[in-house]
């Protein structure tokens, strides 16, 4: 345990990693995989679970290894399929990991799974209670979302930036089209006041403008 | 007397996991290979500092030759200030000595000062069996036998009374560790004492001796029959058929997909490229020096003709 193991890399884990919990069970470590394994088929069966802390804690890291690794290495790979084949005790879960859960998690710069504190139920078990959930799950937020609250002061300040630049771009674009109309009547004002001359001109102009055409050509 | 007993205690550690400062992105390595290939993408958050889609600088086998500057990945034991200070006093040292790359199964000769020993120099040679630890305590053990006698001597790499680490053969083995030897057939664990040093080419890949060794009769000093050794040729010839039954029961398959407990075990990628890409530079360097000097040692100055 003192060497760090080299023959294996493996991504960085995007959550707090505790040091080693004994898990109790009657059946020893294998009894402990198999129930983990159970809980995380859950957690990708129903992308959001109730359940005690501790299992929690642990069967996140594994949640999370799993998904890094499905998107590290892809279903081609075989050591990684034998792994989502042996953590995902429902064969069809495989799929949804690989065609679902990669394809939405795949560009996630945080981590990709959610533990929250549940409510403790008291008088009774009184151990800690935890809801674990996958990011990006179509049920509704579980913690209201205060971002988006426009009395926040950092909104304020940003809506009034914002109203400032529109502001600004609204009274350019403003000088923009008066000044085009303005050209315009000019325009419009030297050509209705010579009307007849205007005729020669313009044919002279046009004869030119012919010239020019044929020079360009050859 | 208990009143310190709640700051310190184990539960307390525990709840604290060890929280690092991410300094790096953390998008997933696949996305890494995707941006780089678009060069409008700032790289600037890269460990390795280069832009524009170049290959990382470090080598990747650095892990390998340079193991002990990756600290203990026990969480509750992790400090980086301390980390850091250890990473910085192993390069002092190392530019003071040569501590060469090396393998268990290469066989090194070790000069340290004693001050029992007439010229108050002792010069070990043997087989390196086992390498322990990391950071400032990397010790390893070398075997020989010496007068019919099984001679083990344990060394801390970057120990200030070593004046002198050789490598007279550099090679790999079939296992991580050959404690094995010391229940094998005495011939091999000798070593010539007056071994000379075989050179390798330059950037040949190191190689890995296929040899097989042979085991004394039972009893032994560890169950060697439950360690899927490689290198180990007749375990089988002196098990009983109950102790076979015992090693299948203790085997432990679930193991292999225990993702966690290798997650623990290790240290992750991301982490182990800082790491490396502070030390590269220096590292570089006193391996052109090492390059330079062997060189000069080979060139034979050229005598006047008459």
């Amino acid at each position: 345990m003192n060497q760090a193991d080299v023959s294996k890399l493996m991504s960085q884990l995007r959550i707090a990693v505790k040091p080693h919990r004994n898990l109790r069970n009657p059946d020893g470590p294998e009894g402990r995989l198999l129930k983990l394994r159970k809980t995380v088929t859950a957690l990708v069966k129903h992308e959001r679970i109730e359940l005690y802390y501790n299992r929690a804690d642990e069967a996140r890291g594994y949640a999370e290894l799993l998904i890094s690794n499905a998107i590290r290495y892809g279903d081609r790979h075989k050591a990684t399929m034998e792994l989502a084949d042996y953590w995902l005790l429902e064969k069809q879960l495989v799929h949804k990991l690989f065609k679902v859960l990669v394809p939405r998690l795949e560009n996630c710069n945080y981590s990709y799974t959610r533990l929250y504190k549940a409510p403790r139920d008291y008088p009774g078990m009184y151990y800690r209670k935890s809801v674990l959930e996958l990011r990006g799950n179509p049920y509704p937020t579980l913690v209201t979302d205060f971002t988006n609250n426009r009395n926040l002061i950092h909104n304020v300040l940003l809506d009034e930036a914002r109203k400032d630049y529109r502001r600004e771009r609204l009274a350019e674009l403003a000088n923009k089209i008066a000044a085009e109309s303005a050209e315009n009547e000019k325009k419009a004002e030297a050509v209705s006041e010579p009307k007849i001359t205007e005729q020669v001109v313009n044919s002279e102009s046009k004869a030119e403008l012919k010239g020019v055409e044929q020079v360009e050509k050859v | 007397m208990n009143a310190t007993r709640g700051v310190l205690s184990a539960s307390w550690l525990k709840g604290n996991g060890f929280k690092r400062i991410v300094t790096f992105s953390t998008k997933a390595h696949a996305k890494e290979i995707t941006a780089s290939h678009q060069k409008h993408i700032p790289s600037a958050h890269t460990p390795t500092g280069t832009s524009d889609g170049r290959k990382s600088v470090i080598p990747q086998n650095y892990r390998f030759i340079y193991p002990e500057f990756l600290p203990d990945p026990k969480v509750e034991w992790r400090n980086p200030v301390r980390e850091k200070l250890e990473r910085m006093d192993m390069l002092d040292r190392r530019t003071k000595i040569d501590i060469p790359e090396f393998y268990v199964g290469s066989i090194l000769a070790v000069t340290s000062s004693d001050p029992h020993a007439a010229g108050k120099v002792s010069r070990f040679v043997g087989i390196c069996i086992h390498r322990d630890r990391c950071g400032l305590r990397t010790r390893f053990i070398l075997r020989n036998i010496i007068d019919h006698q099984g001679v083990e001597v344990r060394y801390e790499l970057y120990d200030p009374t070593i004046q002198k680490i050789e490598v007279l053969r550099l090679e790999k083995r079939l296992d991580d560790h050959l404690l094995y030897l010391r229940d094998a057939l005495p011939e091999y664990s000798t070593v010539d004492l007056n071994m000379e040093p075989e050179f390798l080419d330059e950037n040949a890949v190191v190689p890995i001796n296929d040899i097989k060794v042979v085991l004394r009769p039972r009893p032994w000093l560890e169950r060697w029959e439950r360690q899927n050794l490689q290198g180990v040729v007749n375990v089988d010839q002196y098990i009983t058929d109950k102790q076979r039954r015992q090693a299948i029961a203790h085997e432990k398959p679930w193991e292999k997909y225990d993702m966690m407990k290798q997650y623990r075990a290790t240290i992750p990628e991301e982490e182990q490229k800082e790491i490396y890409a502070e030390v590269h530079s220096q590292l570089h360097n006193l391996e052109i020096q090492r390059k330079r000097n062997k060189r000069k040692r080979s060139f034979v100055k050229p005598t006047k003709l008459a």
